[in-house]
């Protein structure tokens, strides 16, 4: 019996992808208002940065419940009896909280889970997750792929080009990077995920310089294992950046994303983040 | 969310317990906060000590009462209420007491009406009120929480929701009524922490007592940036003297009587309690005669005399961790108000006035260096003239000091940008001198003197127009010269035309001016900034 691998919707990783590859993803909630969606089930990107962008209010967000992963949990183990489950930033959110409460509520014996709080966030997580996932095929048994992931987690690198940091700011997830507001020219931040909370890089003054700091960004590595390219309303930039990098590094892999809806609610519009996995 | 109609005593006393709980979570955070009225960073400490009290008297109580629990909770705040906020905080609680007198439970519009009571004993203790300060925020809680009991009386869930609403609200809107907030680019901490009081009081209502084991209260933030550091304050050298507090304890003790009495030894006064028991607050230069007077009242206990300058130093201290969270501080020299603002903005510790007309001495910089918060600095002179006595500073300090040698103030601003908070000192050189040569500076000012260079026959007071510290083009008005610079350049892959005009020039010209390059250039983002220095009209910053 392969292992099953869980993660949240904050991984980025698409239902499509998460289906082909078979991965459990487990929504949060993104909530305009009284009601919630359940990021990209219930609610598609498109329409997410539609309403975000010309929406009256700004939207909040929610993680799963403790039942949310008690039901897949329960699911899961008809049919496997290792978990392991990777989660968003426990500084971000609350998920991997949720994900340890179902754990607790899970029968002795009925299953053995894992439960790892990434400190990362978007593809810096993603492309962990599908590397454990990879692994579980593979016949790598729980200890095993908790192990790797643990080695690997230090070695996902996230650059995030911010075009606003109001988004960030009004969510309360500013971290480190509150030293960046307010400054009375129009700046672009370049913010990473440091310690599991966001933390500026640098500043830029155009898009086009931000690019430039996310291509010049994959130079800082000796050896790349694969990379993430995602966007939030901006896929031609996004595109125009993968293009750019499969010329330098043609044989490494270069996934393509679009920020979740629950992470567009922090990371707002015309936002692009690099992910370079670092090889061991 | 089931609603909660009435609570107890027993509710009443572990919900304080919680949010006692949760406010020593922040507490070191609120302390990083505090800058008015003395910016000691003691806030947090003292509202978290002076809950403890709270607490520990609440289980002393002698019945599971409402009334008795609040009692003894008032009681033991007064006892051990400490600072400013403290002694707030003792007469919010007190407020509540007197409103729950005689009831075993209460409900939502008793809390209403209590919170009521708070706000105006809040505002009863102190001899002069200052807004923007957690006086607000008990006000702005208790006005909101009345206005709601109209549409949602019976839960005390919801009503303690529209609580912390207000509370977060008001909180964030401190630094709009409080000047020295607004220039720390932080809000009020004493407000802050009666933020977390209540956001903890609510979390226990709504049985999130496990959540919150693995959370941590969140610190409202301002998006208004410090334009002013605390070292600057420090500059000033006022003197602070001492924040002297005691219990006085006696018989027909008149609050009234002692306030108007105190009021001329001092500062933040703050006398609180009742007849056979007064706290007394207040930051004097004289702490002697303040003592002297009391003991003739009373017996005094729990007196503390601390000595705000030695705790203002351990403040600057504290600063070191916070802000920008750059170990490396940076020293700039730029002159006019409008720039230093934009300089300081983007993260500079210190600036150094001085630029064209006045260049400042090594000393100048080498005090800058020294009152900077870090062993690290990195200097930017933004002159050509000020470079090399910039170079000289190393040998003069134990400290390690980096020039990046910027010689216009676009050159101060792209290298400022460009400096990376995860690479170290040695590779922050190098990009930011990278950062530097890459942007082009427009210096445009009035000729001093009729001169004749080249082929340029020059006016005295007529515009002229440097490139890069080069002479290039003279003209009739300043939008002219700018026009034949920009021509000459290669404008291709320029993105960000930032142009920032002199304190001798109208903003309506300076947009004139803009207007006109972006209908020129309608492919570039055109930003026009009052830099407000003197000597240049327009210094353009071309990247």
């Amino acid at each position: 019996m392969a292992v099953e691998i869980v993660t949240d919707s904050l991984s980025d990783i698409t239902p499509e992808f998460a289906k082909e590859l078979g991965i459990t993803v487990v929504p949060l909630y993104v909530r305009f208002g009284e009601e919630a969606y359940r990021d990209r089930v219930e609610m598609s990107t498109d329409e997410f940065y539609h309403r975000l962008i010309n929406g009256p209010n700004l939207p909040t967000t929610t993680q799963p419940s403790p039942g949310d992963f008690l039901d897949v949990f329960k699911k899961l183990a008809k049919k496997t009896d290792e978990i392991l489950v990777v989660t968003v930033s426990g500084m971000l959110s609350g998920t991997y909280q949720s994900a340890m409460q179902a754990k607790n509520m899970m029968e002795e014996g009925e299953c053995r889970i894992e439960v790892i709080d990434s400190r990362k966030v978007a593809m810096s997580l993603g492309l962990i997750v599908i590397k454990a996932t990879e692994a579980a095929r593979t016949g790598a048994n729980l200890d095993e792929l908790a192990d790797l992931v643990r080695r690997a987690l230090p070695r996902s690198n996230l650059v995030v080009y911010f075009d606003t940091l109001k988004y960030l700011a009004k969510g309360g997830r500013i971290g480190k990077a509150q030293g960046l507001l307010g400054a009375m020219l129009s700046i672009k931040p370049i913010l990473t995920i440091k310690d599991g909370e966001m933390a500026p890089l640098t500043r830029v003054r155009s898009p086009a310089a931000g690019l430039d700091y996310l291509y010049n960004f994959v130079s800082g590595f000796a050896k790349i294992e694969s990379m993430a390219v995602e966007h939030s309303t901006v896929p031609d930039e996004a595109d125009g950046l993968v293009e750019r990098l499969s010329k330098i590094l043609p044989k490494e892999r270069i996934y393509r994303a679009v920020v979740s809806p629950v992470l567009g609610t922090y990371a707002g519009p015309y936002a692009i983040a690099l992910t370079v996995l670092e090889a061991e | 969310m089931k609603p909660i109609n009435s609570i107890g005593g027993q509710e009443l006393r572990e919900m304080f317990g919680a949010a006692t709980g949760w406010l020593e979570k922040s507490s070191a955070d609120i302390d990083a906060l505090n800058v008015f009225p003395v910016p000691d960073g003691d806030t947090g400490t003292n509202m978290l000590l002076t809950m403890r009290s709270t607490i520990e008297e609440a289980y002393r109580a002698p019945d599971r009462s409402a009334s008795a629990v609040a009692y003894a909770m008032a009681h033991g705040a007064l006892m051990g209420a400490r600072g400013n906020s403290g002694v707030i905080l003792s007469q919010i609680l007190r407020g509540l007491a007197q409103k729950l007198a005689d009831k075993e439970t209460f409900t939502a519009a008793d809390l209403a009406s209590a919170l009521k009571e708070s706000s105006a004993m809040a505002y009863r203790g102190i001899s002069n009120p200052v807004e923007g300060t957690m006086l607000t925020v008990i006000k702005d809680v208790a006005a909101a929480v009345e206005a709601a009991m109209a549409n949602n009386g019976k839960d005390l869930v919801a009503v303690m929701e529209t609580a912390v609403n207000a509370a977060t609200e008001s909180v964030a809107n401190t630094p709009n009524l409080l000047n020295v907030l607004r220039e720390a680019g932080v809000v009020d901490a004493g407000g802050q922490g009666l933020q977390t009081i209540l956001d903890g009081a609510l979390r226990y209502l709504r049985g999130e007592m496990e959540q919150m084991r693995f959370r941590k209260p969140q610190i409202i933030v301002t998006d208004m940036h410090a334009t002013k550091q605390p070292q600057m304050l420090a500059a000033d050298e006022i003197p602070y003297g001492y924040c002297t507090e005691f219990l006085l304890k006696g018989e027909k003790l008149e609050t009234d009587k002692i306030r108007k009495k105190l009021e001329k030894k001092g500062e933040s006064l703050i006398v609180v309690g009742d007849d056979s028991a007064a706290r007394i607050h207040i930051h004097t230069l004289d702490p002697g005669s303040v003592i002297e007077y009391a003991t003739g009242l009373g017996t005094i206990h729990q007196v503390s005399i601390r000595n705000m300058d030695e705790q203002h130093q351990d403040f600057l201290e504290m600063q070191k961790d916070k802000g920008l969270a750059m170990d490396t501080a940076i020293v700039a020299v730029v002159s006019g108000e409008g720039l230093s603002d934009v300089f300081t903005s983007l993260g500079v510790t210190v600036i150094v006035p001085g630029g064209q007309t006045m260049n400042p001495s090594t000393k100048d910089l080498l005090q800058a260096v020294e009152q900077a918060a870090s062993d690290k600095v990195i200097i930017l002179p933004n002159n050509k003239n000020i470079v090399a006595t910039a170079n000289q500073v190393q040998s003069l300090t134990e400290k390690k000091i980096e020039v990046v040698p910027t010689t216009t103030i676009p050159q101060g601003v792209a290298a400022l940008l460009a400096f990376d908070y995860e690479a170290n000192l040695e590779s922050n050189i190098q990009i930011m001198t990278r950062a530097m040569a890459a942007v082009k500076t427009i210096e445009i000012c009035r000729a001093v003197r009729s001169v004749k260079l080249g082929d340029l026959k020059i006016k005295k007071k007529q515009p002229i127009g440097f490139l890069d510290g080069t002479l290039l083009a003279a003209g009739a008005d300043c939008l002219e010269v700018l026009n034949k610079m920009l021509s000459e350049l290669e404008l291709g892959k320029v993105e960000v035309i930032t142009i920032y005009y002199g304190a001798d020039t109208k903003s309506a010209e300076a947009e004139q001016v803009a207007s006109n390059i972006r209908s020129q250039y309608p492919q570039l983002q055109i930003e026009v900034v009052r830099g407000g220095q003197p000597h240049y009209n327009y210094i353009v910053s071309i990247e």
